[in-house]
């Protein structure tokens, strides 16, 4: 498991400069009005946002389009047969299959909006270092518990990763093929799995004493010292702006 | 079984955040109520690690293949500290990979938390009878071993079939009903639903499986949260 989204955080652009904090906030909640168009006159206003940001953020096209190839596939499986099945006014018909414009239109507004979202919740993760994206977000109060799990799962998840191929490749070197399925392959997984768990397990107990050695949970912690200038809270009045003005446009268009 | 970003209305989107929200915070609470919490915070941090890697695994089921769900096993082993696993487990999904999303992160979180919770009372309902601290020796018996494959099956299988219901819930649901034909809505979800049968015959045999495994070498795993549970 490669860890490619810190590959691009030592640029510098305004997006990698803006604090984590407000960069969260701001994108956040502008994916969120995003979310909120349904009219398919606002995709434009949609597109130009986003390449806008996208551009300003120096990051390489072919980054975007590797990170939305997979999403974009369970995404076309969710909503190509939407043209056949929704809506009534025919656009176009060949024997007992028709093409509907209602089909077409939320086809069309679900699939800007996916592409939208996945590229700012890549401003937001790609823009800087993802310990530092999670810091930000701790910063942005996340329940002590859960910035400890969050911290913690993130750190182990590659340590662990590495050591389940090798497991894999040596079960794969004594003769195992995952090739069909059976309850015999399918206990050998199961015994794959479970060795991972357990060998997790035992590893957390030894983690969880070096944490205790080093004084973790005698002290309340300030996991995220963050410093914030002006031209940070310019750009979230700015973000938060365009995206109230989004969301005002469609309660409009609706009407 | 992710909702990627985008398919689903706002307003959708933030009551998912909501009830997800609210389930969270509810576990934590639960947990703080225990006197280790802070003990098993590294646990499952290393327990939802592993849960990660290993949802990634293809299991062939002709004619494709497919990935774990594990909720139904999260729920049995890491009772109120699953939903907050999941959630974690899911925003670093989004992160990492871009599977599901940071707008749909709380309806993911309530399509995989509701059946991890309620996998946790199924198993924990099963084993009432047997005492969880005499693990081992339950799953030497023959009776105690097959109470423990059940209720691991029914877990990981039940686990998997409320995910499912909750996903094509969501989805369907949310196509404004002036769009769609009632009767294609109906049929789309039945032939949906029942293409899943197989999914989740295969994820409650695994989790039956891993539970035994579990049983076998390390039983205290599966009463080591326990006082964190209900």
């Amino acid at each position: 498991m490669k860890q490619e989204l810190d590959a691009y955080a030592h640029l510098d652009s305004p997006l990698h400069r803006w604090e984590n904090r407000y960069k969260i906030a701001g994108l956040f909640l502008l994916a969120f009005a995003f979310a909120f168009v349904e009219d398919v006159r606002l995709l434009p206003a949609l597109v130009v946002i986003t390449a806008g940001l996208f551009w300003l953020s120096n990051l390489p096209f072919s980054f975007l389009s590797g990170r939305l190839k997979i999403p974009g596939l369970i995404l076309f499986g969710i909503v190509a047969s939407l043209p056949f099945l929704s809506g009534t006014t025919i656009l176009a018909s060949l024997g007992p299959v028709s093409i509907k414009q209602e089909g077409v239109m939320m086809a069309l507004v679900i699939a800007v909006r996916f592409v939208c979202i996945i590229t700012l919740s890549l401003l937001i993760f790609s823009t800087d270092t993802l310990v530092n994206t999670l810091k930000g977000m701790i910063a942005l109060r996340m329940p002590p518990i859960l910035a400890d799990m969050v911290l913690l799962t993130y750190r182990y998840i590659f340590d662990l990763s590495a050591s389940f191929r090798t497991t894999q490749t040596s079960v794969r070197l004594r003769g195992f093929q995952n090739n069909k399925l059976s309850g015999g392959k399918l206990n050998t997984l199961a015994a794959l799995m479970g060795n991972l768990i357990v060998r997790s397990y035992e590893q957390s107990e030894r983690v969880y004493k070096a944490m205790i050695l080093r004084g973790y949970g005698m002290t309340e912690t300030n996991p995220a010292a963050l410093t914030s200038t002006p031209a940070d809270k310019m750009w979230l009045a700015s973000i938060l702006l365009l995206a109230i003005g989004l969301v005002a446009a469609q309660l409009y268009l609706a009407l | 079984m992710h909702i990627p970003d985008g398919l689903i209305p706002a307003t959708v989107a933030a009551g998912g955040y909501v009830v997800a929200g609210a389930l969270t915070a509810y576990s934590i609470k639960r947990i703080n109520q225990s006197d280790n919490a802070q003990e098993q915070i590294p646990k499952v941090a290393l327990l939802t690690a592993a849960f990660f890697i290993t949802s990634l695994i293809h299991i062939p089921v002709p004619p494709t293949s497919i990935h774990p769900l594990l909720s139904g096993l999260m729920g049995a082993l890491l009772g109120w500290f699953a939903m907050p696993a999941i959630l974690i487990g899911l925003l670093l999904q989004a992160m990492i990979f871009g599977h599901g999303g940071i707008t749909t992160l709380g309806v993911n979180a309530v399509i995989l938390g509701i059946p991890a919770i309620l996998a946790h009372f199924i198993f924990q309902t099963v084993n009432a009878n047997s005492k969880m601290a005499d693990i081992k020796e339950a799953a030497a018996d023959k009776w105690g071993a097959r109470k423990l494959q059940i209720s691991g099956f029914l877990a990981g299988a039940i686990g998997v079939g409320i995910s499912v219901l909750l996903f094509y819930g969501f989805i369907i649901l949310t196509i404004p009903a002036d769009i769609i034909d009632p009767a294609a809505e109906r049929r789309a979800t039945l032939i949906l639903s029942l293409s899943h049968l197989p999914l989740l015959l295969v994820e409650g045999a695994l989790t039956a499986m891993l539970v035994t495994y579990l049983s076998r070498v390390k039983p205290e795993l599966l009463r080591g949260l326990s006082e964190a549970r209900a």
